[in-house]
């Protein structure tokens, strides 16, 4: 690929240097308190904060029982086919809940349009939002957004307090260099630019389901 | 007077005066108040939080070079472009030039207000290229050929049956003024549109150095779509825009949401790295990062007004202020309304023209005290206004009227003698039925003000005759 040209970096960085040789004065602490209350019930927090940003919440006793929840979920929606990241947890679980649906594999490419549900897993939870953290690993980019239903498989021990442990995690475990992408999923798509009247499923994903095996 | 303060008092008194669209503002601004309150609420110390977003800034911001160059170094790992832009037509010229050059018709856009500042629709038009803006608000006002209105909510100015309206003009096959419905009918037509474009466009939230990513926010995915389908990516983003570390969206992703809309955290905050890596599902296949200077650098070299450069673009100082509720988004004929604006503009397009900006402003520091990122907003305007008294030669009959200000001040019996001629002259003026006339000495002010009562006796006469009488 091609080095971009860049005739003003140069002209830019000199002007900064010269605008810096004099400090700007900053506002003085004036009490240093915690910022936010620490999470203590992870469980309790995260399954609150799934109710206040609209986030379906399933619960089932472990991965195995996923199948059975994710079965239920997709024989409400309309027929069509669905987008499934392509990993051996998935691919087993599919085994199970399999209702003749065509599955799209994440290893044949991206979601299509047509997509009725896309099934992926995440990074991590999040208990003091009540968010889901992806990734490009997690089936890409358009996994959790092409699609009106987008169905998130989690266990137990990825649910982290905050999103400070969240990034952390994330950096440190080499998610953040590993992949183009990281996205922080609070509840599904919205809108309020109409008289700031709340509508779901703007353009991303109507519903967001998060199923999480607690063992 | 500059054209474009003319402008600016013509249409504030027209809008103003609008109370219809004073009750559709009053409510938007009501309902983003009650959920702002709720938000902060989550904070066990909101004060705590807006010091520290005030302290990273100001980190970043002191040390603007080596963090910038700390991102674009891992932009470059990344296998990503990094483009420095000094001005408005450097950055839409590369754009442009990279649209034209890779075969692009078709462009999808994410909101930014940066491509708002640097006109580059238009840019791209002129070019042959087709851009459509793709966030609801957005895209509104983009069909009804207007600037955005406000910074976080572009069509806030507009009742659900100006839409319907609009939509019914524009798509044709919508007639309903359903909330529901009419975000429906948006979402077909741009789902058409993220699939056939070539090139998505998106500005930044944040740019991170150590991660070498950018921060992307959005509640409604268009963001998502712009930035994962098109085969081209391109983020926009002035460069006051970078943080030290991806540990820092701990703190300023819940900031930003409640201070913009009072939600405890956007919906979709995303963070993107350079082109799809080789083992990726998806994503584009070139990644680019145009970095605008554009008069940034300047203000930076002010070390008064540096902290201005820590604005995240929340619209939280619009909201919050009395000018901006009354006179609304548009009046102020720039990017940026609002107290924000008002401090930036003449900095970005020069003091002569815009300094009219600073007197937008009650002074009430209502917009100081709702900033997440603690810019002393309201001390600003006074200083632009000093700075334009000192720039540039002001109208004689203003000088003058300050020489004799100042000259009467400095001696009582001065005063006492004028002040004594000044009451004789308002009687005369209201007595004769000259107040708001072209023959009352005080016209410009008495035209929109009531006459004052002038008591029997001043102040001065008051006080001697009272103190005698003890």
């Amino acid at each position: 690929m091609p080095q971009t040209e860049n005739p003003s970096r140069e002209t830019i960085l000199a002007r900064i240097r010269t605008a810096l040789r004099e400090p700007a004065p900053r506002h003085q602490p004036v009490k240093a308190g915690p910022i936010f209350a620490p999470v203590t019930d992870l469980l309790d927090r995260f399954q609150k904060e799934c109710g206040i940003n609209i986030t379906e919440f399933v619960a089932v006793p472990n991965l195995h029982a996923s199948a059975a929840a994710i079965k239920e979920i997709l024989a409400a929606l309309p027929t069509g086919e669905i987008f499934v990241q392509d990993s051996p947890d998935l691919r087993e679980l599919a085994a199970e809940w399999q209702d003749g649906r065509t599955i799209q594999w994440s290893s044949e490419g991206g979601p299509k349009e047509s997509a009725q549900a896309t099934i992926s897993a995440c990074e991590a939870l999040v208990a003091q939002t009540g968010s889901v953290l992806v990734s490009a690993a997690c089936g890409g980019r358009g996994a959790s957004v092409v699609a009106p239903v987008h169905i998130v498989v989690a266990t137990i021990n990825q649910l982290l307090p905050d999103i400070d442990a969240a990034l952390a995690r994330a950096q440190e475990r080499g998610t953040v260099a590993q992949n183009s992408f990281l996205c922080l999923i609070t509840g599904s798509s919205r809108t309020a630019d109409i008289e700031k009247i709340l509508v779901m499923g703007a353009h991303g994903p109507r519903r967001l389901i998060v199923v999480l095996a607690m063992s | 007077m500059s054209s474009a303060a003319q402008e600016f008092l013509r249409s504030a008194a027209v809008k103003s005066a609008d109370l219809t669209h004073r009750q559709i503002i009053r409510r938007g601004i009501d309902q983003y108040s009650s959920a702002n309150d709720r938000g902060r609420s989550r904070f066990a110390d909101w004060e705590a939080a807006r010091q520290r977003c005030h302290e990273i800034k100001w980190e970043a911001l002191n040390n603007l070079d080596r963090y910038l160059l700390e991102f674009e170094q891992r932009v470059k790992e990344r296998g990503g472009h990094v483009f420095w832009a000094a001005d408005s037509a450097e950055a839409c010229r590369y754009i442009t030039e990279l649209a034209v050059s890779r075969g692009v018709h078709k462009m999808v856009k994410s909101k930014s207000m940066v491509a708002e500042e640097i006109h580059l629709s238009p840019a791209l038009e002129k070019a042959g290229i087709q851009a459509i803006e793709t966030d609801l608000g957005e895209y509104i006002v983009q069909l009804r050929n207007e600037p955005p209105y406000h910074i976080v909510t572009p069509a806030m100015h507009l009742t659900r049956k100006d839409i319907a309206d609009l939509f019914k003009e524009k798509l044709g096959d919508v007639d309903t003024d359903d909330p529901v419905e009419l975000v429906a009918a948006a979402r077909r037509a741009l789902r058409r549109d993220f699939f056939s474009a070539e090139m998505g466009i998106s500005g930044a939230n944040f740019l991170v150095a150590d991660a070498g990513m950018i921060a992307v926010t959005t509640n409604e995915g268009n963001g998502r779509l712009c930035t994962s389908v098109p085969r081209i990516h391109v983020a926009l983003a002035g460069i006051e825009k970078v943080i030290p570390r991806l540990q820092d969206l701990a703190l300023f992703w819940p900031v930003l949401a409640t201070a913009g809309t009072g939600q405890p955290i956007t919906c979709y905050n995303t963070l993107i790295g350079g082109p799809r890596k080789p083992n990726e599902v998806d994503g584009p296949e070139e990644f680019h990062v145009v970095l605008l200077d554009n008069g940034r650098s300047e203000l930076l070299a002010d070390v008064e007004q540096r902290d201005v450069l820590h604005c995240i673009r929340c619209g939280a100082c619009l909201n919050v202020c009395p000018v901006f509720r009354t006179i609304g988004g548009h009046s102020y004929g720039t990017t940026y309304p609002g107290p924000i604006g008002s401090v930036l503009t003449p900095h970005l397009r020069g003091i002569d023209e815009f300094h009219h900006l600073s007197y937008a402003s009650s002074l009430c520091g209502a917009c100081t005290d709702a900033c997440p990122v603690k810019i002393d907003l309201h001390h600003h305007l006074l200083e632009n206004r000093r700075n334009a008294v000192n720039h540039s030669a002001r109208p004689w009959t203003e000088r003058m009227g300050f020489k004799i200000w100042q000259w009467t001040m400095q001696s009582a019996s001065r005063f006492r003698i004028l002040g004594g001629l000044a009451r004789i002259a308002l009687r005369v003026t209201h007595g004769l039925g000259l107040h708001g006339t072209a023959l009352d000495p005080m016209g410009p002010w008495s035209k929109n003000h009531a006459a004052p009562h002038v008591p029997e006796k001043s102040f001065r006469a008051l006080w001697g005759k009272n103190n005698a009488a003890n």
